[in-house]
């Protein structure tokens, strides 16, 4: 028995060829239709992973998905018969795992969800590598602001600047960070 | 560095707001505020308007005196449903003037919280005697002794927080109550609580002399940290003469080595106006508990048309 829970969105629910690859290969599954609840029920069922397998994807099912990337990401797997750019595009910026036009293997299901899974668990790693260092910058960036304002202020060289700094966050157990942004607020209540 | 309990830095001022003259300078309007998280106070405050003699600004306006109201139900308070819905119990209007020309009022508002100690008193020169204040108006919480013996005492020139305050013109801090030989109530400050106190001459018409005194417990600072800055002794610049908070805060001292010029900054621009300012904002995402300074009240302190200190308190 395959452990993972897949959500299964589909046009057709009289359609049970993907359904029935799932089953053999021991999914558990939920099958729906696309309707405004989506999110609602995604956040309720928590799949593992989430399959659509449909025409055209809705301009309103590819906002959902972006909305799910940013609240809570998960592999998200599309089957469908639209090879238009636009289309391939939004997906792609919605960051479905895989995109499959005008074919459902489904002897090859199992791979397409293992690939997609991997794939996904990449980008995740690449996306938190970006927001670790966005956020290194944005740091480095406040503790020169703020290193300027103590120059400026006291006439410090950029060395002592530097250091009270650091002695300033480790007085308050702080990031030198967020001690960048104490002073830059301080310096602010001033002007 | 110790924690700082949550109820540590809970500051008993919940408000505070500048009212400003309109355009034709014949009512008041909304110049600045602090509103911590009461979104909708804030709100219903924005838009008030305030004639001379009318609300809580324009009694002080009229009275030509700092005015304190302890209760907002069936007063001439205006905003009394959105202040009882925002934990709002008690106000306090200091008018800045500038000879008989009203620069701003000043509104405090504070809650009625059970942890609350401290008081706000206005005091007023004795008709009677030339050279005493009494109390003639203030808060008190649940300080009902300290009240009482408060409104009996009278206060030489001199002497006390108030007397000091009047006597020197300057705003007058004293960072241990209990202790402090100058303080009249010492030992009834101790019982109650109270740890700090300011006092802060406000109108100085001749025959008529207002202080205010600010006086809280540890528990409940009045504000985060409060600063006294005078000009220094050739006129030209500001310098802080003292600065307290309940902790130390080696931030806020490293900011008050600073000199500050007429004009320039915050402190700068009340020393050009005369008006008192609201700095920093802590909006949607205000967090009381916070150790870091994010807004700022400075206040002028005028004598004869000319600036003598100005008081900030930074919450």
């Amino acid at each position: 028995m395959n452990m993972l829970n897949v959500l299964l969105i589909e046009n057709d629910l009289d359609n049970t060829l993907l359904e029935n690859s799932l089953k053999d290969y021991g999914f558990r599954y939920l099958k729906s239709k696309y309707s405004p609840a989506f999110l609602a029920l995604t956040k309720e069922i928590t799949p593992d992973i989430i399959i659509f397998n449909l025409d055209t994807p809705s301009k309103k099912l590819l906002t959902d998905l972006q909305t799910l990337n940013q609240q809570s990401p998960i592999p998200v797997i599309m089957f469908a018969g639209d090879s238009n750019i636009d289309t391939i595009n939004q997906a792609i910026k919605a960051e479905v795992s895989a995109f499959i036009v005008d074919s459902v293997e489904h002897n090859r299901i199992n791979s397409i969800i293992n690939v997609a899974i991997a794939r996904f668990k990449h980008q995740q790693s690449l996306n938190n590598a970006l927001e670790e260092a966005r956020a290194k910058l944005e740091d480095r960036k406040q503790i020169d602001r703020a290193k300027a304002i103590l120059i400026k202020t006291q006439n410090f060289t950029e060395d002592d600047a530097y250091h009270t700094l650091r002695k300033l966050a480790m007085d308050r157990n702080i990031t030198l960070g967020e001690m960048a942004k104490n002073v830059i607020a301080m310096s602010e209540l001033f002007k | 560095m110790p924690q700082l309990s949550l109820k540590a830095m809970k500051t008993f001022i919940k408000v505070t707001e500048i009212w400003v003259p309109d355009k034709e300078r014949t009512q008041l309007e909304f110049g600045s505020g602090l509103y911590g998280g009461l979104i909708d106070f804030k709100a219903a405050s924005e838009q008030q308007l305030f004639a001379y003699n009318e609300g809580l600004p324009g009694k002080a306006w009229a009275a030509g005196h700092p005015i304190v109201l302890t209760k907002f139900e069936h007063s001439y308070f205006k905003r009394t449903a959105a202040a009882k819905k925002a934990g709002l119990t008690c106000g306090i209007a200091i008018p800045v003037f500038s000879g008989d020309f009203l620069m701003a009022v000043v509104v405090f508002l504070c809650g009625d919280d059970e942890d609350h100690a401290g008081a706000i008193e206005v005091w007023r020169n004795n008709p009677l005697s030339e050279n005493s204040l009494n109390v003639m108006d203030g808060y008190y919480g649940t300080l009902q002794h300290f009240e009482a013996i408060s409104r009996q005492i009278s206060m030489p020139k001199g002497q006390g927080l108030a007397g000091l305050a009047w006597e020197t013109g300057l705003p007058v801090l004293v960072n241990d109550i209990s202790k402090a030989d100058t303080f009249i109530r010492a030992s009834d400050a101790q019982q109650a609580g109270i740890s700090m106190g300011i006092g802060i001459p406000v109108s100085d018409n001749p025959g008529h002399s207002y202080v205010m005194t600010f006086l809280s417990a540890k528990a409940t600072p009045l504000a985060k940290r409060i600063q006294i800055w005078i000009p220094d002794q050739h006129g030209k610049q500001l310098i802080c003469q003292q600065g307290y908070s309940k902790n130390s805060n080696d931030l806020a001292e490293i900011f008050e080595t600073i000199t500050v010029n007429k004009g320039v900054g915050a402190l700068g621009r009340v020393w050009l106006t005369g008006m008192p300012v609201i700095t920093g904002n802590h909006e949607p995402d205000y967090n009381p508990e916070l150790d870091n300074l994010s807004s700022m009240l400075a206040i002028p302190v005028i004598k004869n048309g000319r600036l003598k200190a100005i008081v900030s308190f930074l919450f």
